[in-house]
């Protein structure tokens, strides 16, 4: 059994990745890019370089495997399923740092300067959110989460959840209104510097963190793989790619405001607004 | 040879070398489909140099040739009665049989200095701030302009084909983090025709620096760009300039199709105390002839 959920959870992050990378209409462009050179910076930090996207991979994986395929059934079954994955977020952090770090030039360090700056407030109504799915479940653990959405799901009893949840998807995927690390105007940041390989792996690894995320919130928020006739897999991966197009739309669609702007938004209203949300759930759950 | 196949229908990335006169031709045929407008050289395939440069931008030209990664190929578009078209077809085919073109790098690919240090990563040594040991300038702490303490400050030349800046324009700033604590203009921007301030045009500076790539296209195709939040994403504020709104009223006027007239103070005042990225909302948010004129080399101001 374990061996197969090792096996939906790597199928699962690898055909997502896929449809992500298809949904943003580049799949060509990522094929074209490992035919080219990977370009050497001067004096690089080589170990950090090439262990960015593996670790930001490896983190997206983690992150799916305490996701319940189907009820009570999730690779790693852990009491406190939703604190590995605050992990995975957290680290996250660290390593788009380093990916931007590591190229030892200017325009890719204030990528990563930028994104730690950003990321840290995001990373507050996220834990927050993560709180308030649990107390319904009164358990840390995902299938328990998954459980508790049996009369209603989180979405509705929750109705801040998602929403909330979406610029903490946003800001881990580094896309759209939150892509602060690889913007426009500073030449695609963290990014800058790579060609060939090495720019289509960080792609991937962009991709595979999106279907991560989003099989989070479906879990969190839509029940998981609960649901009528089909098997609970299937209505899982139904979920997660719904919501992947959505925060994929969201991602082309949104305007970036600069970084000091988002802070402001960020520490002024939506901390506050994630505070309220637990309180609400908190309410509600008694 | 599948994914070779795969990888030729693939938009072909450009990065684009803009010369006088040409900024309009270029920005309209780089939002085409089946070209990719690269934000870096880093990503593109094909460089294309479009216009006569000057002999003084002939340097840096060579620097962004080198920095495209193999196989690499350059286009040159000088004549004015070759067609969009005819270019556009003239890069795919090229970016297609890249393999068999590739070009050697122009200028010698060594450091301009010689890499040397204590540890084994070239680092340490005595007085690891300021100065410049082994050629190579390195950042002093300096005052920092907003609440006075000590923060590393950098110099460094940006232009003269930076994508986020306006082609020709070479910029010196010093930064402290991102914000830019003194800029000054090095060479200013090659001269463009009036339709280099068409709204559209402007529109889609703007709508490129807010990451909205598919709108920025549409917008230049003349279609209604879509985007959430595309005026209230601009501070309040930012880049406000007598008689002429700040940049959120102007990204408005853009889009109304309204063309701005904006008479911009020098950019060395412009610049210092934003933060790179609204410095860059701000450049982009003025019309070509208006930063021409506001780009005053130092020894004129």
């Amino acid at each position: 059994m374990t061996a197969l959920l090792a096996l939906a959870v790597l199928g699962t992050l690898a055909l997502g990745a896929v449809f992500a990378v298809a949904m943003d209409g580049r799949i060509a462009q990522l094929a074209a890019g490992f035919a080219r050179q990977r370009i050497e910076t001067e004096a690089p930090d080589r170990l950090n370089r090439d262990l960015a996207a593996v670790w930001y991979l490896a983190l997206a994986a983690a992150g799916l495997s305490v996701v319940p395929f189907a009820p009570g059934l999730a690779l790693i079954d852990s009491p406190v399923g939703i604190v590995i994955w605050g992990t995975c977020e957290a680290l996250t952090i660290i390593t788009v740092f380093l990916h931007g770090w590591s190229s030892n030039a200017p325009f890719p360090l204030i990528g990563a300067y930028r994104y730690v700056a950003i990321g840290l407030p995001v990373m507050l109504p996220s834990m927050f959110v993560l709180i308030a799915a649990a107390l319904p479940a009164e358990s840390l653990s995902l299938p328990a989460i998954v459980e508790s959405q049996r009369g209603m799901w989180n979405v509705i009893r929750q109705p801040l959840g998602l929403p909330l949840f979406a610029i903490v998807v946003l800001t881990l995927t580094l896309r759209g209104p939150m892509d602060f690390a690889d913007a426009a105007d500073i030449a695609t940041g963290t990014s800058a510097e790579e060609s060939g390989a090495a720019r289509g792996l960080w792609e991937i690894a962009r991709a595979a963190m999106l279907v991560s995320a989003s099989a989070l919130a479906a879990t969190l928020f839509l029940g998981g793989p609960l649901g009528p006739v089909l098997p609970g897999p299937v209505w899982l991966w139904i979920k997660t790619a719904a919501l992947m197009a959505i925060f994929a739309w969201l991602g082309r669609r949104v305007a970036r405001t600069t970084p000091s702007r988002m802070l402001t938004i960020l520490w002024i209203v939506l901390l506050p607004l994630s505070f309220l949300h637990l309180a609400m759930a908190g309410v509600f759950a008694l | 040879m599948r994914l070779s196949r795969l990888a030729s229908r693939a938009p072909a990335p450009v990065f684009g070398a803009i010369g006088p006169g040409w900024q309009v031709a270029v920005e309209r045929l780089l939002a085409r489909s089946g070209l990719r407008r690269a934000l870096t050289p880093r990503d593109a395939g094909i460089l294309l140099v479009a216009g006569d440069m000057p002999g003084d931008a002939a340097e840096a030209l060579g620097r962004v040739h080198d920095q495209l990664p193999h196989p690499r190929a350059t286009l040159r578009w000088t004549v004015s009665h070759e067609t969009a078209d005819a270019v556009a077809d003239r890069i795919v085919a090229s970016w297609r049989d890249l393999g068999a073109i590739d070009e050697a790098d122009l200028l010698p690919d060594q450091p301009p200095n010689e890499w040397k240090g204590v540890g084994p990563h070239g680092q340490g040594g005595k007085g690891m701030m300021g100065g410049t040991p082994y050629g190579r300038p390195m950042a002093m702490t300096g005052e920092d302009i907003r609440d006075g303490l000590q923060l590393d400050r950098y110099t460094a030349r940006i232009g003269p084909f930076a994508p986020m800046l306006p082609p020709g324009l070479v910029l010196e700033v010093t930064l402290q983090g991102d914000v830019i604590v003194a800029a000054t203009v090095q060479h200013p921007p090659f001269a463009q025709p009036v339709d280099a301030d068409a709204p559209e045009l402007c529109a889609a500076r703007m709508l490129t620096i807010l990451g909205l790539d598919g709108p920025a296209r549409r917008a230049i195709h003349g279609r209604r760009p879509g985007g959430i939040w595309v005026r209230g994403a601009v501070p309040r504020g930012l880049g406000g300039i007598e008689g002429a709104g700040d940049a959120r009223d102007r990204l408005a006027a853009f889009l109304g199709g309204d063309r701005a007239a904006v008479t911009a103070p020098d950019l060395s005042e412009l610049l210092p105390g934003l933060e790179w990225s609204e410095a860059m909302l701000v450049m982009a948010s003025l019309p070509p002839s208006a930063i021409l004129r506001a780009a005053r080399l130092p020894e004129a101001a």
